[in-house]
C-alpha cells in the first residue's frame, strides 16, 4: 500500500503547475491500473474526524487541511517485492512538491492474530 | 443508485497488545473478528487490509528511500485499514465507535473517500482558481 502524505504542496503552485502535475499523477495511475500493478486508488477528502480514548469518547476534528503529516490519499499495489513497491513510489509526481510516500506491506495476517500465535508458541515451551 | 458513501477508517497506534496477556489479546482479537464480521453482513464493510509493520518511505524533493521507518511501536503508526460504506460522515463514525480496540489505545481516522481520483482536491482547488477573479490572484 502507498500513502501519501502531505495535503499543503499545492499551495504556492499556479494553476498550470497544479493542472500539470494533477495530469501526470492520474496517468501515472492509469498506467499502473492498466499494467495490473495497482488495483485500487483514492484521495481522500480534506476532512474528517478521529475518535480514540475509552469507549471511543473523544471525537475530534483533524488537523486534515494543510499539514505535511495529513494522508492524502492512497494506492493499493500488487506486486512482488516491497522494492518493487518504492520502485513505484519513487515516480510519484507529488515528490518534488513537498508529498512524502509510505510504503507498507499488507499484512499476510492481521499482526494482531500473529502476536497471539507467537504468545502461544511461547507458553508451549 | 447508492446514496452510501465511501469513508477510509485508518487504525493508528500500534503495539498497543504488547502489554497485554495471552488472554486478553484473545478476546479482543475475538472480539475485533464479531465486530468485522458483522459488518460484513450488513454490507458495511467493502476491503481491509492490516499492515506489515515494516515498510519504506520515500522522503519528498530528495526522493530518499528511508527502509527503516518507525512503523512498529509508535503511536502515529497506520496499523490498518477498512474502507466502510455509510450514508454520512456521522454514521461512518458511529460505526467506527463500535471498534473493540479503542477501549485500548487505537485511534480510529476516519475519512470519506473521493469518488475517484478526477474529483480529486487537487482539481477542485484548479476550479476555484479558475473561478476567481484574475485580480484575485494579483
Amino acid at each position: 500500500m502507498l500513502i501519501f502524505r502531505g495535503t499543503d504542496w499545492y499551495k504556492g503552485l499556479s494553476a498550470e503547475e497544479m493542472q500539470q502535475v494533477g495530469d501526470q499523477w492520474m496517468a501515472w495511475f492509469k498506467g499502473l491500473m492498466a499494467s495490473g500493478q495497482a488495483v485500487a486508488g483514492n484521495p481522500l477528502e480534506r476532512e474528517g474526524k478521529i475518535i480514540s480514548g475509552k469507549n471511543g469518547r473523544v471525537v475530534s476534528d483533524g488537523p486534515f487541511a494543510e499539514s505535511k503529516e495529513t494522508i492524502g490519499g492512497y494506492f493499493l499495489l500488487k506486486v512482488n517485492t516491497l522494492d518493487d513497491a518504492v520502485a513505484i513510489a519513487q515516480q510519484c509526481p507529488g515528490l518534488p512538491y513537498g508529498i512524502r510516500v509510505e510504503v507498507r506491506p499488507v499484512a499476510g495476517e492481521c499482526p494482531l492474530v500473529e502476536q497471539l500465535r507467537g504468545e502461544a508458541q511461547l507458553a508451549e515451551r | 443508485m447508492s446514496t452510501k458513501n465511501e469513508y477510509m477508517l485508518l487504525f493508528v497506534g500500534n503495539e498497543w497488545y504488547n502489554e497485554l496477556s495471552h488472554a486478553e489479546i484473545k478476546k479482543i482479537a475475538d472480539q475485533a473478528k464479531t465486530w468485522l464480521d458483522g459488518l460484513m453482513e450488513r454490507g458495511c464493510a467493502k476491503i481491509g487490509h492490516g499492515l506489515a509493520r515494516d515498510g519504506a518511505r520515500v522522503a519528498a524533493k530528495t526522493g530518499r528511500v528511508i527502509t527503516d521507518g518507525p512503523f512498529a511501536e509508535t503511536k502515529e503508526a497506520i496499523g490498518g485499514y477498512l474502507i466502510v460504506e455509510a450514508g454520512s460522515l456521522e454514521e461512518a463514525i458511529a460505526i467506527a465507535k463500535t471498534n473493540p480496540t479503542i477501549p485500548y489505545g487505537t485511534t480510529i481516522e476516519i475519512r470519506p473517500v473521493n469518488r475517484g481520483i478526477e474529483d480529486c482536491p487537487l482539481y477542485r482547488r484548479l476550479q476555484e482558481l479558475e473561478q476567481e477573479p484574475a485580480t484575485a490572484q494579483a
